[in-house]
C-alpha cells in the first residue's frame, strides 16, 4: 500500500508550482465531468418538477360585451376574483384579492367601498385604499377588445392605477 | 483462568482486602492468544469507497442509456369486466405461473415457494457444504445409486403430472451429474471442474436451471389460454 | 488554474465554518482514513479495512453493492414520479399518460424506474446464487443469509405492489392473478388476501393500499434490513475470497 502523494508533490520530483501533474489533473477532469453531470441533472429534474399543464382557471379571460356593464356600476365576477368597475371615465379590472394577505375582498354597495373581512382593510370602487393594513392598492388588469367586442381581461399584465379602458 | 475443580479449601483467606490473591490453574497447556492484523487489508477509504462510487457511475450511465431507448409499457386503462389472454404475472412469478399449469394453486402457488423460501434459510444452518468436499470423494457407488433413484422418483412423479418443462430440464442436470461419476481423475478442464463439485453445488445449479426454464418457458413459449405456442411463430402449435 | 483551485479548496478547509462541519481533515494519513469510515453515519456500516482480494471485480462482481446501488435509483426516481401521481381510479392511469406526454423528461423517469426495478429483481437474484456459490453462507455468516433471504422477498413484494400502479391492464390482471394464488393459502388465506386488497376485489382500496406498500413501509423494511446486511457483513469479520480462510471454495 502506498500513501496517496500530496497534493502539490510530484513523487519527490521538484517542479514550479504551477505545474499541473497528471494526478491533479485527472482530478480536475473527473470533478468537472461529475460537476457536469450534477448541473445537468439539477436542470433535468428542475424541468420535470416544472409542470407544463395546469388545472387552474385560465388567466385571461372574457368578461362579456361593455353594455353587460351599466355605467358607475361595480360587478363582482366570483369564478374570476375581479370586479368590473365601470364610471364616467371607463373600464377598470380590479384584483378582489386584498394585497394584505390574500383574502378574498367583498363590494359593500351601500358604503361604496371594497372591504376585505380578514383585517379591516377597505378600499374604494376603483381599489384605492381608503383604511387598514393593506400595503398596496388592489391592482388594475389589463382590458382588451376582442374582434367580437367583447371584453377580455389579462390578469398577468397590470396596468396603471389611472389608465381607464375607454369604450 | 480455571479452577480447581474438586474443593474451595486453599488455605488462604477469604478477605480480599488482606490478602488479595490471583489463582490461575492452567489444566492445559495454553499459549497466549495474540490478535494478529489479518493481512491483505486495505483502507476502505479510499479503496473500497472509490471504487463502490465507480461502480455507481457505471451503473448510472449504463442505466440512463438504457431508460433513454427502452420504453416502459402502458396498455388501456385497467378494465375488470375484460381479461386479457394471456394475463401474465411479471416475470419474475411467470416460472411460479408455469408450475401452476400443472400443479393445483395450493402446491405450485403457496407450498412451493414456501418449501423454496425455507430451504434458502436453513441452507447455511444446515451446515451445507462447509467442507466443499466433491460429491464423489465417498461412497461414490452407494452415492450414484441414490442419486440414481432419487432422479428416478422425481422424474416419474413429474411425469405423473405430465411437468415437461421440469422434467427436461431434471433430466438435464441430473443426466450430467451422473456422467461426472464416469469422468476420468485425470481429466482436465471442464470435465475436472464437474468431477470437483459438491452435492450441494448440483442442487443449487438444478434449482437454478429448472427457474430459469421455468421462467423462459412462461415469458416466451406461452400464449393465449396458457397454450403453446413458438415464439418466432406466434401461434398455438 | 490548477494550483488556485486547490489553493482555494485548501484555504476552504480551514476555514471555522468548514472545520465545524467536517472535523476530520483530509483524509490523508490512516487514521483521518479510518474517521473518513468509522465517524462518518453512513459510512460507518462499513468495516474500516477490506481485504484487498474482495474489491476484485471477480471477486463478487459487486452485485451486492449493485443491488443497493439500484435500490438507490429507485428511490430517488420513485420519489419524483410521486409529484405527479395520483394513486386514485382512474386518475393514475390519468397521471401515467400525463408523464408520458406531457410532463418534461416524464417518459425517461418512468423508463428509469421500470428498468431500475427489473434490473434489481434479477441483480439480487444473481447476487444471492453467487453468494451461494462462493460459501459466503458459511458460519460466522448465517444470519446475514437469513437477512439477505428476507431481503430477497421484500425486494419481490416491492416490485410486485409497484407493478399495480400504472392501473393499466397488465397491471390490474397481473395483480388479479396474483392475489387469487394468495387466497389458495389454507386457512389464512382468504383473510390475507382482504387485507391485501382491502376488499374482495381490486379496486380502489386495493391500488391505495398497494401504494402505501410500496412507497412506505416497504421501502422502510428494506433500508432497515439493508442497513442489518451492511452491518453483518463489517460484524462477521468482512468479506472473505475463497480459500483465504483455509475453507476450500465451492
Amino acid at each position: 500500500m502506498t500513501e496517496p502523494a500530496k497534493p502539490g508533490t510530484n513523487g519527490g520530483e521538484a517542479h514550479a508550482k504551477d505545474d499541473l501533474d497528471r494526478r491533479d489533473f485527472l482530478n480536475e477532469i473527473t470533478f468537472a465531468a461529475l460537476g457536469i453531470a450534477a448541473v445537468g441533472s439539477a436542470v433535468v429534474t428542475y424541468r420535470y418538477l416544472s409542470p407544463n399543464v395546469l388545472f387552474e382557471p385560465p388567466t385571461k379571460f372574457r368578461a362579456g360585451t361593455p353594455d353587460l356593464y351599466p355605467v358607475d356600476t361595480v360587478t363582482y365576477l366570483p369564478d374570476q376574483q375581479v370586479y368590473i368597475v365601470r364610471t364616467s371615465d371607463g373600464f377598470y379590472a380590479v384584483s378582489a384579492v386584498c394585497t394584505h394577505l390574500g383574502c378574498i375582498t367583498q363590494w359593500k354597495p351601500e358604503a361604496d367601498q371594497i372591504a376585505c373581512p380578514c383585517h379591516g382593510s377597505k378600499f374604494n370602487s376603483t381599489g384605492v385604499k381608503i383604511e387598514g393594513p393593506a400595503p398596496r392598492p388592489l391592482p388594475h388588469f389589463l382590458i382588451t377588445m376582442t374582434l367580437d367586442g367583447e371584453l377580455q381581461v389579462n390578469k398577468l399584465e397590470t396596468v396603471n392605477m389611472k389608465q381607464a379602458f375607454k369604450v | 483462568m480455571d479452577e480447581k475443580e474438586t474443593s474451595h479449601e486453599t488455605g488462604f483467606s477469604s478477605d480480599a482486602k488482606k490478602n488479595p490473591q490471583r489463582i490461575v490453574f492452567i489444566t492445559r497447556k495454553t499459549s497466549a492468544k495474540v490478535n494478529g492484523e489479518i493481512p491483505g487489508q486495505v483502507m476502505a477509504y479510499p479503496h473500497l469507497l472509490l471504487r463502490e462510487s465507480i461502480a455507481f457511475q457505471v451503473l448510472i450511465i449504463a442505466i440512463v442509456l438504457l431508460a433513454l431507448a427502452w420504453d416502459a409499457p402502458l396498455e388501456q386503462l385497467a378494465n375488470p369486466l375484460v381479461t386479457p389472454n394471456p394475463a401474465k404475472a411479471p416475470w419474475y412469478f411467470l416460472g411460479l405461473q408455469e408450475l401452476l399449469h400443472y400443479f393445483p394453486p395450493l402446491v405450485a402457488g403457496i407450498l412451493i415457494p414456501t418449501l423454496v423460501v425455507i430451504s434458502l434459510v436453513v441452507i447455511p444452518y444446515f451446515n451445507v457444504n462447509v467442507e466443499g468436499e466433491p460429491m464423489w470423494s465417498t461412497n461414490s457407488s452407494r452415492r450414484l445409486r441414490a442419486l440414481l433413484a432419487t432422479l428416478a422418483v422425481l422424474e416419474i412423479f413429474l411425469g405423473v403430472f405430465q411437468a415437461w418443462t421440469v422434467f427436461v430440464p431434471t433430466a438435464a442436470i441430473g443426466g450430467i451429474a451422473v456422467f461426472s461419476f464416469f469422468i476420468a481423475p485425470t481429466s482436465t478442464g471442464l470435465g475436472r471442474y464437474l468431477r470437483s463439485r459438491a452435492a450441494s453445488w448440483w442442487v443449487m445449479t438444478w434449482f437454478i436451471c429448472v427457474a430459469v426454464v421455468l421462467t423462459v418457458v412462461g415469458t416466451f413459449f406461452r400464449g393465449p389460454g396458457w397454450s403453446w405456442i413458438w415464439p418466432w411463430r406466434g401461434h398455438a402449435g | 488554474m490548477a494550483t488556485t483551485f486547490q489553493d482555494a479548496l485548501a484555504r476552504l478547509r480551514e476555514t471555522r465554518v468548514w472545520k465545524s462541519i467536517f472535523r476530520r481533515g483530509p483524509a490523508l494519513t490512516n487514521r483521518t482514513r479510518s474517521l473518513a469510515v468509522f465517524g462518518n453515519l453512513f459510512f460507518h456500516f462499513l468495516p474500516v479495512k477490506v481485504r484487498e482480494k474482495s474489491l476484485r471485480v471477480r471477486a463478487t462482481y459487486y452485485l451486492g453493492s449493485i443491488s443497493f446501488l439500484l435500490f438507490v435509483i429507485l428511490a430517488v426516481s420513485g420519489v419524483l414520479l410521486m409529484f405527479y401521481y395520483h394513486p386514485a381510479v382512474p386518475q393514475a392511469y390519468r397521471d401515467m399518460k400525463d408523464l408520458r406526454f406531457v410532463v418534461s423528461n416524464g417518459v425517461f423517469l418512468r423508463n428509469l424506474h421500470r428498468l431500475a426495478a427489473q434490473l434489481m429483481v434479477l441483480v439480487v437474484f444473481l447476487h444471492m446464487f453467487h453468494v451461494f456459490y462462493r460459501g459466503g453462507y458459511k458460519p460466522p455468516h448465517e444470519f446475514n443469509w437469513v437477512v439477505g433471504v428476507i431481503l430477497l422477498l421484500v425486494t419481490l413484494f416491492l416490485s410486485y405492489t409497484g407493478y399495480l400502479l400504472p392501473w393499466d391492464q397488465l397491471a390490474f390482471w397481473a395483480i388479479t392473478v396474483g392475489t387469487n394464488i394468495i387466497s389458495a393459502m389454507p386457512v389464512l388465506g382468504k383473510y390475507v388476501r382482504f387485507q391485501l386488497l382491502g376488499g374482495n376485489l381490486v379496486g380502489e382500496n386495493a391500488l391505495l393500499r398497494f401504494y402505501v406498500l410500496h412507497c412506505v413501509v416497504l421501502p422502510l423494511a428494506a433500508v432497515l434490513f439493508i442497513a442489518v446486511h451492511f452491518w453483518r457483513v463489517q460484524k462477521d469479520g468482512g468479506l472473505t475470497v475463497k480459500g483465504e480462510d483455509g475453507r476450500k471454495g465451492n
